[in-house]
């Protein structure tokens, strides 16, 4: 079996001159790490899911900053579109908030995670089919390649990869805490958007 | 197998109508699914799709307004049928997931078939077209690991070596060169012509669903390569199609499709593993059944001829889903380089081949070979699956 590894958006040689074209390599980059937390266990599986719950945070916030209100002001019926994800995101953060309270290796974790990843996954595909396209043609070209690099100085911020020598939770403790990232992934996105930062 | 189903009864023709709730079908989960479940709906999806088609066609070229009426009434449920099944495919899947699926199932059932397939010439035609097939998995793989940061293994499990096959850039041939010739109805096993409809109609849906699909996309490349590889099943089709008897009377085409739709929903339901998908192919089994005594009772009164004279005296061994990787790497090792002269095959780039090659290409990179190298400038390597070791050709081991 090969044993190849997809870098994280951001990690690859892409240009990065399309914040849709990042985020959707983000949405693959969440699938990935939800199967690399199903497919182990202990010390590793909690690892994973750290990781999986920081890019999260990176990715929602920089969505909701970014790619939301964009929809809501640009589409005509955006705001219903856009209040859909919102109720999907909701949703998905109180799972994760569930999921957050239990040992990894309790009994009720994967069965949690998976409806996690159910609608995590449904929401990115909404995302990616009501609200990208009209994101692609509304903004342009340099807009969207600032954002990409604000998503990507966030994520940058905010490891959500395994280094070399710091992979223990307590080295991913020492990060700070997703609400901190949260922050700091907001300050990045909207420094970038020309908001006040 | 003692399975006949001309001596089988199915459900009454009226009483295959369903409702609305009886067509909203849960699909399958895209993430926890067999690999080959979602080969078999794929499968028989393409294989409705041309039995509405060609239903359509002979209500054309019919007279009698009763007999329109008919074919009418059977490809209305039919029409169901295809919606029940195509419907299991998940909403979450994106458009590429469906078409690495797509390729999976073109690689496993031409390979099955090939293997299954007793006369040569057919043989042959099977063994040629797979390896193009197999290619096109790995160009789209690459895309998809660009687009979506996904690996194609996450589909296709480890059940199909994804890898170069022939290379798509060599699948572009002069039109001429893509009509085979036919068997011949009365002298060819009945299995031979199941397998052909099989395979032709598994190529028309892919033909249908890129030609559809590409434009939905807005990367460049992704669009360029649903156009080539498109234009390649439009070839596939001619293949395919050209080897049928065009001296099949209507009646006869009519039979041999519900018959072979009765041989495949009986195949998948002894091998489903998905209970809720193999009570579709149970039912639709039980549906089947009654069109194919419809067909016959056509066949006799427009023909005057017996439909057993034309069928197998039962159904052949069932087509099967499952890993073929040792016969297609003995494929790689020996018919990479072949294309086609007239109907049949040589080693050597002829004249008319190379013509078209250099018309299409205009001299640049085609599609295909441009989602490699942009695959490579993103991550430094391609995207493979060789589960079974280094590629049988040296040439086209990754450097």
């Amino acid at each position: 079996m090969t044993e190849l590894h997809t870098p994280h958006a951001g990690d690859d040689r892409a240009a990065d001159t399309d914040v849709v074209a990042l985020l959707m390599r983000q949405h693959g980059d969440i699938r990935n790490l939800f199967d690399e937390v199903e497919a182990s266990t202990g010390e590793e599986r909690r690892d994973a899911f750290r990781r999986l719950v920081r890019l999260l945070a990176v990715h929602e916030t920089a969505e909701e900053e970014i790619v939301h209100p964009f929809a809501r002001s640009a589409l005509a019926g955006g705001g219903q579109v856009v209040d859909d994800r919102l109720t999907e995101e909701r949703a998905a953060k109180e799972t994760l908030a569930d999921l957050d309270d239990l040992d990894t290796d309790d009994p009720k974790f994967l069965p949690r995670l998976t409806r996690l990843r159910t609608d995590v996954q449904e929401h990115a595909r909404a995302e990616e089919r009501y609200e990208f396209p009209h994101l692609r043609r509304g903004a342009d070209p340099g807009r969207l390649a600032a954002l990409a690099k604000a998503v990507e100085a966030a994520e940058a911020m905010a490891p959500t990869r395994p280094h070399p020598g710091i992979e223990s939770p307590a080295a991913n403790l020492a990060l700070g805490p997703v609400a901190a990232l949260v922050d700091r992934t907001k300050d990045a996105v909207r420094k970038a958007m020309g908001k006040d930062g | 197998m003692t399975f006949n189903p001309l001596e089988e009864r199915g459900i009454p023709l009226d009483r295959q109508l369903r409702d609305w709730s009886e067509l909203n079908v849960e699909p399958i989960d895209p993430d926890r699914c067999d690999p080959y479940t979602r080969c078999r709906i794929i499968t028989m999806n393409g294989i409705e799709v041309e039995a509405i088609l060609f239903s359509h066609h002979l209500a054309r070229n019919t007279v009698d307004p009763e007999v329109k009426r008919q074919l009418a009434r059977t490809r209305y449920i039919e029409a169901q049928q295809q919606k029940v099944v195509n419907w299991l495919l998940p909403g979450v899947a994106s458009v590429l997931e469906t078409t690495i699926a797509y390729e999976q199932v073109a690689v496993d059932l031409t390979a099955w078939v090939a293997r299954m397939e007793p006369d040569p010439y057919l043989k042959q035609a099977y063994e040629f077209g797979v390896l193009e097939d197999f290619d096109h998995l790995y160009r789209y793989a690459n895309l998809y690991e660009m687009i979506e940061h996904r690996k194609a293994e996450s589909i296709v499990e480890g059940l199909t070596e994804v890898m170069p096959g022939r290379p798509t850039r060599f699948h572009h041939r002069d039109p001429y060169d893509n009509v085979r010739d036919p068997y011949a109805k009365d002298g060819t096993d009945p299995l031979s012509k199941l397998h052909t409809l099989t395979i032709m109609s598994a190529e028309q849906q892919t033909m249908n669903f890129y030609m559809n699909v590409g434009p939905q996309y807005m990367e460049p490349i992704a669009r360029r390569l649903y156009q080539e590889i498109g234009l390649i099943e439009e070839e596939h089709v001619t293949h395919y199609e050209s080897l049928v008897d065009p001296g099949e009377t209507w009646w006869e085409q009519l039979v041999n499709h519900e018959y072979n739709e009765c041989y495949l929903y009986y195949s998948f339901m002894e091998q489903e593993s998905d209970p809720k998908v193999r009570a579709v192919w149970e039912l639709h089994l039980n549906m089947e059944l009654e069109h194919l005594h419809i067909a016959c009772d056509l066949m006799r009164r427009h023909d005057g001829r017996d439909p057993a004279s034309v069928l197998a005296p039962r159904l052949p061994n069932v087509l099967t889903f499952e890993p073929n990787k040792g016969y297609l790497r003995e494929l790689l090792d020996t018919q990479m380089d072949l294309t086609t002269l007239g109907a049949g095959y040589v080693r050597d780039a002829h004249e008319r081949f190379e013509s078209m090659q250099e018309r299409i290409h205009g001299g640049e990179a085609p599609p295909s070979d441009q989602v490699i190298a942009q695959h490579r400038s993103m991550f430094g390597r391609e995207y493979r699956v060789q589960t079974d070791g280094e590629h049988p050709d040296p040439a086209r081991r990754e450097k």
